[in-house]
């Protein structure tokens, strides 16, 4: 198949699904933040409306943001590029289309099924059953349309890309029925401590293999694209997609450190936590070099700064993340917003960055048009980037505060007013991002449909 | 007592690992890496040109000097509290 009889032929339909999917979410998870930031500050502001309640806005935003907004946009990306590295075409955009639609009905369901109150109460893991296995059974139509178009591919070489968009939806769509405890639909959850060592085997796995291998899998493919130029070593790469999945699948026990569990899952929590700088500075050394030299065309390209920006935060966020394992560190950081903070640079700036950077790239190349607006773009990018260095001070500042209050013996009544300051700052920069949301969404869906630029 | 069933899901998920990288190293997915290198560049898919201004190149190094900073802030604090706290 030549080169322009391939690009032809592709119609990029589930591409476009999982882009509008993500640019609607993102405004209403953060619309579910801002309004439970809000809350923090003024307890007493949704009165008696039960769904407007913080334990119930609480957990829509975070799988929002996991479900709705972020793990779309970068599967938008990975269904774009897949069938190109691959030089086929995507084995069914039909099942493309139903995963997206399936996919929205679960998002929607369980949203509503958190509003009126029914949750599974483990975080992370709120949606209820049904909701679950219609997730499940969407990543199994996922799996089933990426490894059949891997399987009718021209090209023999599999690029590292496709290793991690690959890997992430197949050990996503496991841990996925594990951590739900699907087998349980009455509870969704074991009993005791084999349920925290559960879920927080899980709950850390949504990040370290959903999230973290979309999210490098796009960036492995953006910014070569971007600048021209070839990959610094493929080799590298898959060094450091071995020794992910070797190391990050158990870490999730250094949650637990001050629980009861076995010790010698806490060390081999803690050991693969520190173990952890080694996939992400073979990513982060192989990207940068990738990109060394070419600083300006990076930012010339607007997917291309965001998926850059990306993974700065990426080194940031695993850096702390490891740091974090520590029990001696931890005696200041758990049980305080250092950790909301710590996961705020994890999934909006890193994996939320990349995720906008995806969507940002692809979509000139599947309308065959500039964007409608990069001057909006870059107004959403600079949102973005502030409203993650905000939240990150900001949650820093109010986590140190906590944490050592809370070793010094401190009274709960002596150190809330104390926070006051920060929770309006913190919710001053939600609604940053909010806003920058909304112009991302008018952005897209005009790009999409109603973009009067000529085709290039 | 769920260690049986811990066990299980980590020895299949082990052996599955096995067998995907036997397979790789089988159908030579680890030769030839310096082609591999190019793959994305030859894909078909042109986007629009770029045109690259010094103010790029100026946003890149205030982002990376933002990123150390900040690091390097939080390495400080970190470490204040850690010390200080009784």
């Amino acid at each position: 198949m030549s080169k322009s009889q391939f690009t032809a032929i592709q119609t990029n339909s589930t591409a476009r699904g999982f882009c509008l999917t993500s640019a609607f979410w993102m405004v209403i998870a953060t619309l579910a933040g801002l309004t439970a930031a809000t809350e923090l500050i003024a307890p007493d502001i949704s009165g008696n409306v039960s769904w407007l309640v913080f334990g119930r806005v609480r957990p829509i935003h975070v799988n929002l943001v996991l479900f709705g907004f972020v793990t779309p946009g970068l599967l938008a990306a990975a269904f774009y590029f897949l069938p190109r590295l691959l030089r086929t075409e995507l084995y069914s955009e039909k099942l493309g289309i139903a995963a997206v639609a399936l996919w929205n009905v679960a998002i929607a369901a369980g949203i509503i099924a958190l509003a009126a109150g029914h949750s599974q109460g483990r975080e992370y893991a709120e949606l209820i059953w049904p909701v679950d296995v219609l997730l499940v059974i969407t990543f199994a139509l996922l799996f089933w349309n990426l490894i059949m178009t891997v399987r009718r591919r021209q090209e023999p070489i599999l690029y590292v890309s496709v290793w991690y968009a690959c890997a992430a939806v197949i050990l996503t769509g496991v841990t996925y029925c594990l951590g739900n405890v699907v087998w349980k639909p009455d509870s969704g959850a074991l009993v005791g401590i084999p349920d925290a060592i559960l879920l927080w085997f899980y709950g850390h796995n949504i990040f370290g293999l959903l999230l973290t291998p979309l999210s490098i899998a796009v960036a492995y493919y953006v910014i070569p694209t971007a600048i021209r130029r070839p990959l610094y070593s493929h080799t590298l790469s898959l060094i450091g997609f071995w020794s992910l999945l070797v190391v990050y699948s158990h870490i999730g026990t250094h949650h637990l450190l001050q629980v009861p569990v076995p010790t010698w899952l806490k060390v081999v929590a803690i050991v693969d936590s520190i173990a952890m700088v080694i996939p992400v500075m073979v990513f982060l050394i192989n990207i940068w070099y990738t990109a060394k030299g070419s600083l300006g065309e990076v930012h010339a390209d607007i997917g291309a700064k965001f998926v850059f920006t990306g993974t700065i935060m990426y080194f940031v966020v695993s850096i702390q993340g490891s740091i974090m394992a520590l029990p001696q560190v931890q005696r200041v950081t758990h049980f305080n917003n250092w950790v909301v903070g710590h996961a705020h640079v994890g999934v909006l700036g890193f994996a939320g960055m990349i995720a906008l950077g995806g969507l940002y790239f692809i979509l000139p190349r599947i309308t065959g048009k500039p964007l409608y607006s990069r001057f909006l773009a870059d107004l959403q990018y600079w949102f973005v980037f502030l409203g993650t260095i905000g939240f990150t001070t900001v949650l820093t500042i109010v986590g140190l505060i906590q944490g050592n209050a809370w070793l010094n013996g401190e009274m709960i009544y002596r150190v809330l007013p104390e926070l006051q300051i920060y929770y309006i700052m913190r919710a001053a920069v939600g609604l940053t991002v909010f806003v920058s949301a909304l112009i991302g969404l008018y952005n897209i869906v005009r790009t999409l449909y109603f973009n009067p630029g000529e085709a290039a | 007592m769920y260690s049986p069933y811990f066990l299980t899901y980590m020895l299949a998920g082990f052996i599955l690992s096995v067998l995907v990288f036997l397979w790789a190293l089988h159908a030579g997915q680890f030769r030839d890496q310096k082609r591999a290198r190019f793959l994305p560049l030859d894909d078909g898919a042109e986007g629009p040109p770029v045109v690259v201004s010094r103010m790029n190149r100026i946003q890149g190094y205030v982002i990376l000097g933002l990123a150390c900073a900040g690091l390097l802030a939080m390495a400080i604090t970190l470490g204040y509290s850690i010390l200080t706290a009784r």
